[in-house]
């Protein structure tokens, strides 16, 4: 390296001053970089999490984690999971430092399947939130504040979409078997149809009672209460963790899941944009670390590889350290 | 002097990039122990939503706890998993200013909390989340029972 200096010193001799640079920190320009960078993921995700103290402490109501379908012990298999793929990581530079590549590509795919395992459980809880019409935000969230006349004429107006649905489907149907009653009879999707037509019908009485009940009704608190008990033959809400009376998901979109009717959830709209904004950017992260290890499984794993694997390292630790916030501020409070 | 700086800059750099640590090897059964630790503190925490907790009636109690929690494992990756606690000074020059910015960062927040009111805009009242009465459930319940007869 210093006859290499000396070449360089001598290409710029031609009347300039040899300037000497050295680094202000002893550590490489790559571990440099990563600090720096992950000082400002500190505050970026500071800036998150502050935000989502704020706005959950300031709601005026927020939803049990049982009914946005939270599950806790869920969470706490992925922090788990986390936890593993850091000390992998660990090991992973650990063996390259002492050049046994082979024990450091077996650590190094370790992590990138902890990663993978990771965001599949991620999906699945997104998944959950997904079938019951929790969305951050329209056209697909069906998520109502309180039960009001609002969200009775939002229930009318979806069982009327799905009735003329089944109508169309119906008559479809009927069309193609027009020469053949015996065959139209024996239809089973057309037997189904009609079963779902039935129940779209009893619920669509069932609803235009509750409107009208609401609206009529002399006092606010008879209004309310039918409105309420229209929100909770649809979705019951969740229930406290030592209760264990009742099923907390046992509505008419359990039972059924084509009705797709909008739900109420206090405080639901909220919690769905702080859960989805907060998880999501720390997945994002997750799948940048994965790109990294995806591109580093076909690399040799020496010394010569140290630096590299510890900065990657170092933002993997990061990573997990986000999740252990997370994890009990949308799980567990 | 000045190629003596540079070569001794480098050897540092050299140093850090590849034996590391400045010469404290950190074995492997230390972050066996880590592990092991963040993996108790993860059921600590966890432990809050058993019913074994005794303190469901107290939130504030179980959030401080979790707080304290995870400022422990957080602290336990950092200085291990990250290798701060062997790093030499300069780790304070890149922690210390992160660490005030974030603060003021949420300095910032505080007037969000301090300035709220329970007053609201009639129209923001309108489509506002109700907040369930004391006894979670309670309005439910009692809706479902005046809600039949007006169904049929």
């Amino acid at each position: 390296m210093a006859t290499a200096h000396a070449t360089a010193h001598d290409d710029h001799a031609h009347g300039h001053v040899g300037l000497e640079y050295h680094p202000g920190l002893p550590i490489s320009n790559g571990k440099l970089i990563v600090w720096l960078f992950l000082s400002t993921e500190i505050m970026f995700f500071a800036g998150l999490i502050g935000t989502y103290i704020v706005l959950r402490f300031g709601a005026p109501t927020w939803p049990l984690p049982h009914e946005v379908h939270l599950s806790e012990p869920i969470g706490a298999f992925n922090t788990f999971v986390l936890i593993c793929s850091s000390v992998s990581v660990v090991l992973c530079m650990e063996s390259a430092k002492k050049n046994n590549t082979s024990a450091a590509k077996g650590w190094l795919l370790t992590t990138f399947v902890l990663g993978c395992v990771f965001l599949g459980v991620k999906m699945y809880e997104y998944n959950a939130k997904f079938s019951h019409g929790i969305y951050p935000a329209l056209p697909h969230s069906r998520i109502y504040e309180k039960a009001d006349l609002n969200y009775a004429s939002a229930v009318r107006l979806r069982l009327e979409a799905l009735r003329s649905g089944l109508d169309a489907e119906s008559a479809a149907i009927k069309e193609r078997y027009a020469e053949d009653p015996a065959g139209l009879e024996q239809n089973a999707d057309l037997a189904e149809i009609n079963e779902r037509l039935a129940l779209v019908s009893k619920l669509t009485a069932d609803a235009q009672a509750v409107e009208t009940t609401a609206a009529t009704a002399n006092n606010v608190t008879a209004s309310r209460a039918a409105l309420n008990g229209l929100a909770n033959k649809i979705m019951p809400l969740g229930h406290h963790p030592g209760d264990e009376s009742g099923d907390a998901h046992h509505g008419l979109n359990d039972e059924h899941h084509w009705l797709k009717l909008p739900i109420v959830i206090p405080g639901g709209n909220m919690w769905a944009s702080t859960y989805f904004l907060l998880t999501g950017f720390h997945a994002i992260h997750v799948i940048v670390g994965l790109i990294v290890f995806a591109m580093m499984i076909p690399m040799t794993l020496g010394v010569m590889a140290t630096g590299f694997i510890e900065n990657i390292g170092l933002y993997w630790h990061f990573v997990d350290l986000v999740w252990i916030f997370l994890f009990p501020l949308l799980y567990l409070f | 002097m000045t190629h003596h700086g540079h070569q001794h800059a480098h050897g540092s750099m050299h140093d850090d990039a590849h034996a590391g640590d400045h010469g404290h090897d950190v074995g492997i059964s230390k972050y066996i122990y880590v592990f092991l630790a963040l993996c108790v503190l993860t059921g600590a925490s966890f432990f809050t939503y058993s019913s074994l907790w005794p303190f469901h009636s107290q939130p504030a109690i179980g959030w401080t706890f979790m707080m304290a929690v995870s400022c422990t494992k957080a602290m336990l990756v950092i200085l291990f998993f990250m290798h701060v606690k062997y790093e030499a000074n300069w780790k304070y020059v890149l922690t210390i200013p992160a660490a005030f910015m974030s603060l003021f960062l949420l300095l910032a927040l505080v007037p969000d909390i301090g300035m709220r009111s329970r007053w609201t805009a009639e129209e923001r009242q309108q489509f506002m989340a109700e907040p369930r009465d004391a006894g979670h459930g309670e309005i439910v319940k009692h809706g479902e029972e005046h809600a039949e007869p007006a169904a049929h």
